[in-house]
């Protein structure tokens, strides 16, 4: 995690300065950029590990640079540092793929702590998983390393966040894995409101895994706690 | 925004009942224009007949109700038309004015919440000891420019809203107004010497008007902040002070992009800035041209803008009373 690349897009000179300055002596390289273009060029020419985004920018705003990245196939985690920060602006900036929001004036720790977690994250998706490169449920294969899924030669549609909890599943296998425990290690701490979302990634991956996803075989409710994947 | 879709809703409802009466009318048109043929087939069908004459009679009286008709259709469609543009003029308005009202609330959360958030950062590292020493001066300074840039837009807002209630009270007095805004120019020069913009004065001469020191103080404040925000980089803004006829004059001139395409009528209207505040590019919550031309006015003067396209920048000029004219 030491000596991760982060970009800081901040207008506010100021601001700019002292969160590149407290993220540096965390040991991570920090480049800032000052609007949305010069962001988009800086986040393609350096591929860093993580974007902390404003909303509010010259040229073209947060979300715009967040939704373009996105369209290009970009998946660079973006923790969103604004002064908008109503649960409207908050949920369209996680809709748009952002991977988390903190709203201005922040405390130093906690921007700290949220870019450590988000490292994190990205650290554990981009590890071999213990539960093997490739997991198989009956005619599917899920690789946890393309974050590719495919059945009898098709190519299954499943986003990164599903094959994440599949991947989260797959670790512990026969075991009951907590949607707490499940939103932590995917999304991270504080990101969704409520752990019912959990609930409707594991409706659409049973659609697809499923031979029957009223009867599902692979992945079980334990009622009240959360979820257990039997391969 | 949601009055505004459900007024968009009525107004979509009022253009189809529009359509209807439209179709409506063409069938009538129609109906009108073949019911002497009808109801000549009609009778003929029926074994009986009519004469040309009566043939001829009854097209009259049927192109005579036609002709109603279509007089009577005609007006009331330009009715409903006319009144159709009227609610279409008043909704165009109102969005407006809401995304007005949007702008300015999210201009004034930025310019609140930004420097409260730099200046914490920069006491929460100070007081963490999160700073090397040569760098302490600097955090020190910049978290007071923060507080400085906080306590200006409360006051903006605050002049702003007083100003909008009529509840600013204005003590002129006698002064030289090229001797005071020297000084205050000073004061000025030194505030925003660090953004590499210079203060020029052109006063040659003294200028006796009668005017409130303080709003003096603010309506240059404002201008010259201005000049400097859209001045480009390292701007220079010129101020002249000048007698003028029966008015002392106050001009502020800068060397930028001119206002490109803000409505010269509309930059004195509170809450007004150019673009959407997304993409803003400059600090401000769109108050402080407004501000200048109401403290102008309480003087019974007034303030315009020249712009001057190609770079050559913008120039406000306020008209304050001189001493010893009477002014409304």
């Amino acid at each position: 995690m030491s000596g991760a690349k982060l970009v800081v897009v901040e207008d506010e000179a100021h601001l700019a300065e002292v969160v590149a300055d407290n993220l540096a002596l965390e040991g991570w390289q920090v480049q800032v950029a000052g609007d949305g273009l010069r962001a988009l060029e800086l986040i393609r020419e350096s591929r860093p590990d993580l974007v902390l985004l404003d909303v509010m920018l010259p040229g073209l705003d947060g979300f715009a640079v967040c939704q373009k990245l996105r369209e290009a196939g970009d998946q660079v985690p973006i923790l969103f540092l604004t002064a908008k920060s109503g649960q409207g602006d908050r949920l369209r900036g996680l809709e748009l793929g952002g991977d988390d929001y903190l709203g201005k004036p922040f405390d130093l720790r906690e921007l700290i702590l949220r870019v450590r977690a988000i490292l994190r994250r990205t650290e554990w998706m981009r590890s071999p998983s213990p539960a093997g490169d490739v997991l198989k449920l009956g005619d599917a294969r899920v690789d946890f390393r393309s974050y590719e899924a495919t059945a009898g030669g098709r190519t299954l549609q499943l986003s990164a966040k599903e094959i994440l909890i599949l991947r989260c599943l797959a670790e512990r296998p026969g075991e009951v894995v907590a949607r707490g425990e499940i939103l932590q290690r995917v999304w991270g701490y504080d990101a969704f409101p409520t752990t019912r979302t959990i609930d409707n990634f594991i409706v659409r991956l049973r659609r697809v895994l499923e031979p029957d996803p009223r009867n599902p075989r692979f992945i079980h409710t334990v009622r009240g706690t959360g979820y257990r994947l039997t391969p | 925004m949601t009055r505004l879709r459900s007024t968009r809703r009525l107004l979509r409802l009022y253009g189809l009942v529009l359509l209807l009466y439209a179709a409506l009318a063409c069938w009538w048109v129609y109906f009108f224009s073949t019911e002497t043929t009808w109801i000549v087939e009609h009778v003929r069908a029926a074994g009986g007949d009519l004469s040309p004459d009566q043939v001829e009679r009854l097209r009259e009286v049927t192109s005579g109700n036609a002709r109603m008709f279509l007089f009577e259709s005609a007006f009331l469609f330009v009715l409903l038309f006319g009144s159709g543009w009227l609610v279409l003029r008043a909704l165009r308005r109102e969005e407006a004015l809401v995304r007005q009202q949007g702008n300015f609330l999210s201009a004034v959360t930025h310019e609140l919440r930004s420097p409260v958030a730099s200046a914490r950062l920069y006491i929460e590292s100070l007081q963490l000891g999160r700073v090397d020493p040569d760098k302490r001066e600097r955090y020190l300074q910049h978290a007071l420019e923060d507080l400085q840039r906080l306590s200006d837009t409360i006051d903006e807002l605050l002049a702003g809203r007083s100003l909008m209630e009529r509840g600013l009270a204005l003590h002129p007095e006698s002064l030289d107004l090229a001797a005071h805004v020297r000084r205050t120019l000073e004061r000025l020069a030194a505030l925003h010497s660090a953004s590499g913009a210079t203060l020029e004065l052109d006063a040659p001469q003294p200028v006796a008007a009668l005017a409130d020191p303080v709003a003096v103080d603010r309506i240059l404040d404002n201008l010259v902040s201005n000049g400097v925000k859209y001045g480009g980089k390292q701007a220079r803004v010129v101020v002249s002070v000048r007698r003028h006829g029966r008015w002392a004059e106050l001009s502020v001139r800068d060397h930028g992009q001119g206002l490109q395409g803000l409505d010269k009528a509309r930059i004195f209207e509170p809450f007004v800035r150019g673009g959407e505040e997304s993409v803003r590019t400059q600090p401000g919550v769109g108050l402080g041209l407004f501000i200048v031309r109401e403290l102008a006015r309480m003087h019974g003067g007034d303030v315009t803008v020249e712009d001057r396209p190609e770079g050559a920048g913008t120039r406000f000029t306020v008209h304050l009373p001189l001493q010893g004219t009477a002014h409304p």
